[in-house]
Order: structure tokens, then C-alpha cells, then sequence
């Protein structure tokens, strides 16, 4: 699927999470290890998900994206399934230039479920629709 | 649903493995230029998922299709055909809005999830981001009825797209954002043709660990396609041994039980019927 990390990131951040089970926070070496791959992004997402700026969107079908709050106060929408967020450096720097693998808003998501910080929404299932869609007018939740 | 389109594919030629993998692989991109066939085999990759009862197929597309492609043989079972919800959205705001509002609706989750003609659906040249957006809510999509037909049970997506020049380099960015969302391709291209017969060649390269696989598909005057694996039929011309692999739709479609079936193809085109 589409949603294939790395995969020493995937080791990564599932040595991550063991740790923070243990000692609740990140050991300083998978902080360099992180700020090796993801260079100032890593600052920058550990930095959303400090200020609990991911929040996992929900609806009855089962459905569910993310949303995260973008340090500019603007929110940006991440699906669930696949890599795709709508935030500009996602279009830029990921697909375009593809000299990043991920968005700081995606890596606050995978940094956010490490740490256990993620909020929860229940919305309709028409609300999720309207995410989903990434209306523009739709404002800032 | 590289599976699908593979077991379309290697159903028809006796090499074919035949393990019916309920898993529905990776999301597939079908690529060929204009004519290539990709509707006759995406229409054959439907019928194929409808057949297996595994419930209904959505098959999108911008406009009905003329006729129904004539590689689908006459034992066109309406019981197959019954089980393809066919749907037209005529512009990219009405396909977004189709895959966004994909988790309100009721009734059964699809067990295949088609999309004919992509490139109508991006614009001149759209962005990277557009391309991207509609990919991911495909996946999405998919990704939601799979969730929804249950554990054990996977929602299937190919989509095909057709290619112009690769030179142009916008086509080439967005084939790459695409191949983000889609890592199974197949790649129809024009083959050297045998006597009055189109060839193309299907190359599928499965995303997944696993080596690229081709076909060589020929058309007959009767716009009948004929499917044998690529390095098999190297020197098909010469063998015409009754191996040869049968009429990829109207056999694959007439199922084991039916008498024509079990008789090997001849080499000749002499007698027909599928």
C-alpha cells in the first residue's frame, strides 16, 4: 500500500514507541536519528505534537483522517490510509522535489501515535465527507 | 488489484498459476496509449471480480461505453454483469465528491474498485498536488470498503490512465506522483503484430516482491484478444501447438464446466466459437 515507510523508519519509530513506554519520553539517539532523516522537519513535528496539534477524525462508518494544526494556526487534513497531506511543502518538497519523505504535519501524526498524544474526534459521517473533500471554506475546526 | 488483472491474464495461458489469492494486491495502474486495449482488459478484470461472488465491482468512468468490448465473448453471464455498478461522475469535483461520500452510503461494500480513464480527471496539466489528492482518496476509498467487507477480505483498485509521450516532463511528474499511490503497473505496449491480428504487450510489474511478469495479447479480426505469456510465445509463431493459450474472455468467462473449455486451442484460427 501506498503507506509504506521506510523501512528504518518503521524500526525507528517502533523502537521509539518501546522506549516512551518505558520512560514516557524519546531517548536523546532517536532524536538524532530522527533529525538525520527528516532534517528540521523532525524539530518542527515533535513541536506540533508537544502542543497535542494531531487530532485522529473519526465518523460511525468507520471511516477516519487526520487533521493537524499547522504552526501558521491554518489546519491541514492527512489521510488515514495513504500518504497525503494538504499542506504545500507535502506538494513541494514530497512529491515534487521528493527530497523529503514526509510532511512535518504526517510525521506529528506518526510521532503523535508514538507518544500517545493523538486527540480523538467523532464526527457525521456528511463531516467527514466535507474533510475528506478538503473544502476550501471549510475553516479551521 | 494486481490480482485480478493477473488471474485475467494468466487464467487464459495454461502456465498460469492458479492459486485464487482472496488478497486483493496492490493498487494497479493500467498505462497504454490511446487504443492499447486498457478498457477491454479492465472491462475483463470486472467481469473476472464479479464472477468470484465476492460481491458487486464499481466501475467508474467519464462516459457509458459505446458497446460492451468485444473481447468479452458471448457467454456474457448477466449474473456477472448484474454485479457491476456502473457509475459516471462527468467531471473531477463529481469523482471527488463520488470517493468522498464513499463511506455514507449503504449497501454492500465493492470487492473492486475501477476507474477507466484518469487522465480525464486531471486536467490540462494538473499539479502535483491535484493528481495526488485524487489518488490518495482512490486508495482511501478502497482502503474504506476493504475495512468494511471485513478482516480477511480486501477491496481491490485499478485505474487506468492513458499515456501520451513519456518525453513531455509534465507526464513524467505525474506518472511518479501517481506510482506513489499505485506501486502495481501494467503496461500495455504495441507489439509487433502477427498477420491480421493487433499485439500488444501487457507488462505487469507487481509492486510487490515478486518479478515483472508479460503477456503478449493479440487481437483477432473479430477483436477477439488472445493472451500467452510473453517469453512462451517468442516462438509462438512457429508452434501453434494446441498449448496455445485459449481466448482470454470468452474462455476465462465460460468457467472450467463448460465444454468448450476443455479443448485445446489449435493453432489454426480455423474453428472459432468461444
Amino acid at each position: 500500500m501506498a503507506v509504506a515507510l521506510p523501512g528504518v523508519v518503521e524500526e525507528l519509530l517502533s523502537e521509539m514507541a518501546a522506549a516512551v513506554r518505558e520512560s514516557a519520553r524519546i531517548p536523546d539517539e532517536h532524536l538524532l536519528s530522527l533529525k538525520f532523516i527528516f532534517g528540521a522537519s523532525a524539530v518542527q513535528a515533535l513541536d506540533l505534537v508537544d502542543r497535542h496539534s494531531v487530532t485522529l477524525i473519526s465518523s460511525p462508518s468507520g471511516r477516519r483522517a487526520y487533521q493537524v494544526l499547522g504552526s501558521s494556526g491554518k489546519t491541514y487534513t492527512c489521510l488515514a490510509s495513504c500518504h497525503y497531506c494538504s499542506c504545500p511543502a507535502f506538494a513541494f518538497s514530497v512529491l515534487r522535489k521528493s527530497d523529503s519523505l514526509l510532511c512535518k504535519h504526517l510525521l506529528a501524526i506518526y510521532l503523535s501515535q508514538v507518544m500517545g498524544t493523538c486527540q480523538e474526534l467523532s464526527v457525521s459521517d456528511k463531516q467527514l465527507t466535507d474533510i475528506l473533500l478538503m473544502e476550501k471554506k471549510q475553516e479551521a475546526s | 488489484m494486481a490480482e485480478a488483472l493477473r488471474r485475467v491474464l494468466s487464467r487464459s495461458s495454461a502456465a498460469g498459476p492458479e492459486e485464487d489469492t482472496a488478497e486483493a494486491g496492490p493498487p494497479l495502474l493500467l498505462l497504454g496509449a490511446p487504443g492499447s486495449g486498457k478498457t477491454t482488459l479492465l472491462f475483463a478484470a470486472a467481469l473476472e471480480a464479479a464472477g468470484e461472488g465476492r460481491g458487486p465491482v464499481f466501475f467508474l468512468t467519464r462516459r457509458p461505453l459505446q458497446s460492451l468490448p468485444r473481447a468479452t465473448g458471448a457467454a456474457l453471464e448477466p449474473m456477472r454483469l448484474q454485479k457491476i455498478r456502473f457509475q459516471y461522475p462527468p467531471s473531477t469535483p463529481e469523482l471527488l465528491w463520488l470517493l468522498g461520500t464513499a463511506h455514507e452510503g449503504p449497501g454492500p461494500a465493492p470487492a473492486l474498485l475501477l476507474l477507466d480513464g484518469l487522465e480525464e480527471y486531471l486536467g490540462e496539466d494538473p499539479g502535483a498536488q491535484e493528481a495526488a489528492h485524487l489518488a490518495a482518496l482512490l486508495v482511501d476509498t478502497a482502503a474504506h470498503f476493504s475495512h468494511r467487507l471485513g478482516p480477511g477480505r480486501a477491496c481491490g483498485l485499478l485505474v487506468a490512465l492513458q499515456t501520451q509521450d513519456e518525453g513531455d516532463p509534465g507526464e513524467a511528474l505525474r506518472l511518479a506522483v501517481l506510482q506513489r499511490y499505485f506501486p502495481a503497473q501494467c503496461w500495455l505496449q504495441p507489439d509487433a503484430p502477427g498477420p491480421g491480428e493487433r499485439c500488444l504487450r501487457a507488462c505487469l510489474e507487481p509492486g510487490a516482491p515478486g518479478h515483472r511478469t508479460e503477456w503478449r495479447v493479440s487481437f483477432g479480426a473479430d477483436g477477439e484478444p488472445t493472451v500467452a505469456p510473453a517469453a512462451a510465445c517468442g516462438s509462438d509463431q512457429a508452434s501453434g501447438s494446441g498449448g496455445r493459450a485459449r481466448a482470454l474472455i470468452g474462455h476465462s468467462l465460460s468457467g472450467p464446466g463448460s465444454p468448450t473449455a476443455k479443448r485445446p486451442r489449435s493453432g489454426t484460427r480455423a474453428e472459432s466459437g468461444t
